[in-house]
């Protein structure tokens, strides 16, 4: 009896040890929401797709977290709201994922909190620029990306530099839209003087912005900014250009959601862009670190594109849980990560991404040094690459370098 | 001056929701169903115009026909496929079933819409303009060439509509299939052909409507959801199955749209139609120019 008890010991011991092994080689898995058919940005969707898969890979091909690759599941959230929702349900409850990332919508993104933070999982926030979303003060959400303050601030300079005294903007009526609009308000009112500013929302589903346009063209103002995401930014665009509101002399376009780079920027709009100002959070004159180099070629080498700045988020999103996981000791615990995320200063592919721990308003859990840019579109058909850098990251705006329309 | 601009854009947002609208006018009078993909016919004919001018390089003004050909021919397949067994025989008219064109309809709506997704993909394309003039400036408003050349060919192509529902042999079988299909039956004329005419006229007015605008609304794949809903409202507010009523009521909204949208709130915009559509439910269910009542 004895042999036979040691012999079903040994077994127990075997399948143990089998199981452990197992267990170590398990894949970690990280939920990816990204909006992958309309009405939400698909153009968005697809460089977030791009960026987090480029991360994965690099991080797999240098043996993955420990042994342990990373496994991404993508979910559509269409942009919106219900469905992003759903979406964290599904990862969290269904795939077990260590932690969410990819969200680039503010909408979508609030109502996808909601559900880590029940859940008590890590949210990595890699494009809501919302910061309604730092707000609500979860632990679990952590933004390695812009929020709509530091566009506030960046756009009230802008418009500060560029001596104008009547400021227009045209905002989508989202979270996201609305709330910089009203920002920007704060901040022109506070950091300014003399600049009369008021905003209109448009519907992103309305096409016909023209009953906004037309009153425009007995007084315009001087600098319209638009704070839309495609297609209703082209559109709008556009129809400032056909009715000859903006670019004009007297009326400069300032994009405040960063369209350029869009793949499908040029399709849209034309000589409608000629001159406008792109608030940028990637321009490929910026100076990267070692790490942002080596996405942008991994992701020119997969797609044949030129880097986006969702491109290097989206991987910094991905890179930061995998630094969380090694810093608590490859636990995959929320509470572990969680910590190990607020104590992190990583160089990531932009800079060194650090999150505040200030507990009130906009930025807790932000990393609050992303570096932008503004650069201006010059000519039809323009590159990102040839488009005119007119501030360098943490300088001023460069009046000298911008081209007026005449 | 402000004035006159709005209203020559309400008259022409007008124009084309009513080149929209008619089709849904024509389905329901004819098939007393709503047509719920109505919007998926005008992305139809939106992408055939672009694609085939971006992609084949054939020039916009044979891209247009090619869209309207498209439209034509979808309404027909959709017809014959999808809606022929709610009438297939008069017998069965009685019994035919709401649910069934609401769950088919429906349905088609997001195939296309996931379809076209997929195959042609999610970015937005800008149509080519029939006309390269950014700007013609007439006095003091100034519109797009295309933005002209396209209402001026959706007037057209009312009258024609309205022409040949009015006066064509077709068009006169039509109208008695509206006003009593049993008795049109009856009469030796062939509902289901009928149907079948109306369903692709249908189509490819949506189509057509979607091509005109490709270059003022770039579309994407759920761009059709949105002009389908204004369809819904103005053939309330025209009167069920009415063309005429179809007609004017679009203009109306889309002036009414114009100028409240600067003198009331351009946010709510959207929902004066939704706000005249409650009064006329309210007080004139029948809409402009429906009847009260049908009666055999």
């Amino acid at each position: 009896m004895p042999t036979r008890r040691v012999s079903l010991l040994a077994i127990a011991a075997g399948m143990f040890a089998l199981t452990s092994t197992a267990f170590a080689a398990d894949p970690i898995k990280v939920g990816v929401t990204i909006a992958q058919s309309p009405p939400g940005s698909v153009s968005q969707g697809t460089q977030v797709k791009d960026g987090a898969e480029v991360a994965a890979k690099i991080i797999n091909d240098a043996g993955g977290v420990n042994g342990r690759k990373i496994q991404l599941i993508f979910e559509d959230t269409q942009g919106v709201p219900e469905k992003a929702r759903a979406a964290v349900e599904k990862l969290i409850t269904r795939d077990q994922v260590v932690a969410i990332i990819g969200e680039h919508q503010s909408s979508a993104a609030l109502a996808g909190i909601e559900v880590a933070h029940r859940y008590h999982v890590p949210y990595i926030n890699t494009n809501g620029w919302s910061d309604v979303i730092r707000e609500k003060g979860y632990a679990e959400v952590f933004n390695p990306g812009v929020f709509n303050s530091r566009v506030a601030i960046a756009v009230a300079d802008t418009m500060k530099s560029l001596g104008a005294k009547n400021v227009l903007a045209f905002c989508e009526n989202t979270d996201y839209g609305v709330g910089l609009a009203k920002l920007i308000g704060s901040q022109i009112a506070e950091r300014t003087q003399g600049i009369s500013y008021k905003y209109e929302t448009l519907d992103r589903a309305s096409k016909d912005y023209l009953p906004a346009i037309l009153p425009l063209k007995a007084n315009p103002p001087d600098v319209i900014v638009e704070i839309l995401l495609p297609p209703g930014a082209y559109i709008l665009l556009n129809q400032l250009n056909e009715q000859g509101v903006a670019p004009t002399a007297k009326t400069m376009i300032y994009d405040a959601s960063g369209i350029a780079d869009y793949p499908d920027f040029w399709q849209n709009v034309g000589d409608s862009a000629v001159n406008m100002l792109v608030f940028g959070l990637y321009h490929p004159k910026m100076a990267l670190p070692e790490l942002g180099k080596k996405v942008a070629a991994d992701y020119t080498a997969k797609t044949k594109a030129d880097p986006n700045r969702l491109l290097f988020q989206a991987a910094d999103s991905l890179f930061l849980v995998a630094e969380a996981i090694k810093a608590a000791n490859n636990s995959t615990k929320p509470d572990d990560m969680i910590k190990a995320l607020e104590a992190i200063k990583w160089s990531g592919t932009r800079g060194e991404i650090t999150f505040s721990k200030e507990k009130s308003g906009f930025k807790y859990h932000q990393w609050l040094d992303v570096p932008y840019v503004t650069f201006q579109v010059t000519k039809v058909k323009q590159p990102v690459a040839d488009m005119n850098l007119v501030q360098d990251p943490g300088k001023p705006l460069d009046l000298s370098r911008i081209v007026k329309t005449k | 001056m402000l004035t006159l601009d709005l209203l020559i854009n309400g008259l022409v947002i007008g124009v084309f929701y009513a080149l929209m609208a008619i089709g849904l006018s024509l389905i329901f009078g004819i098939l007393k169903v709503v047509n719920f993909a109505h919007g998926e016919f005008y992305m139809v004919g939106a992408y055939a115009y672009t694609l085939s001018a971006l992609s084949l390089g054939i020039s916009p003004w044979l891209s247009l026909p090619f869209a309207l050909l498209v439209g034509l021919l979808l309404g027909l397949v959709v017809e014959r496929l999808l809606m022929r067994p709610l009438y297939s025989g008069y017998t069965s008219w009685g019994v035919m079933r709401d649910e069934y064109a609401v769950i088919v309809t429906f349905a088609l709506s997001i195939f296309l819409i996931n379809i076209v997704d997929k195959v042609v993909g999610p970015y937005a394309y800008k149509g080519p303009a029939l006309i390269n003039i950014s700007r013609i400036t007439i006095g003091p408003v100034a519109i797009s060439g295309h933005r002209l050349v396209a209402a001026l060919l959706a007037v057209a192509i009312i009258v024609v509509v309205a022409l040949i529902i009015r006066y064509t042999f077709w068009g006169r079988q039509i109208q008695a299939v509206s006003q009593n299909r049993l008795g049109a039956s009856l009469a030796g004329i062939d509902t289901a052909k009928a149907s079948a005419i109306v369903f692709s006229l249908a189509g490819g007015l949506a189509a057509v409507s979607g091509a005109l605008l490709a270059n003022i609304f770039n579309p994407t794949p759920d761009v059709g959801v949105f002009p389908a809903i204004k369809s819904y409202v103005i053939v309330v507010l025209g009167g069920m199955g009415s063309v005429p009523g179809s007609i004017i009521a679009s203009i109306i909204l889309g002036v009414l749209e114009s100028f409240g949208g600067v003198y009331i709130s351009y946010q709510y915009r959207d929902t004066f139609g939704l706000f005249i559509l409650v009064l006329f439910l309210l007080f004139r269910p029948q809409g402009l120019f429906g009847e009260k009542a049908r009666e055999v």
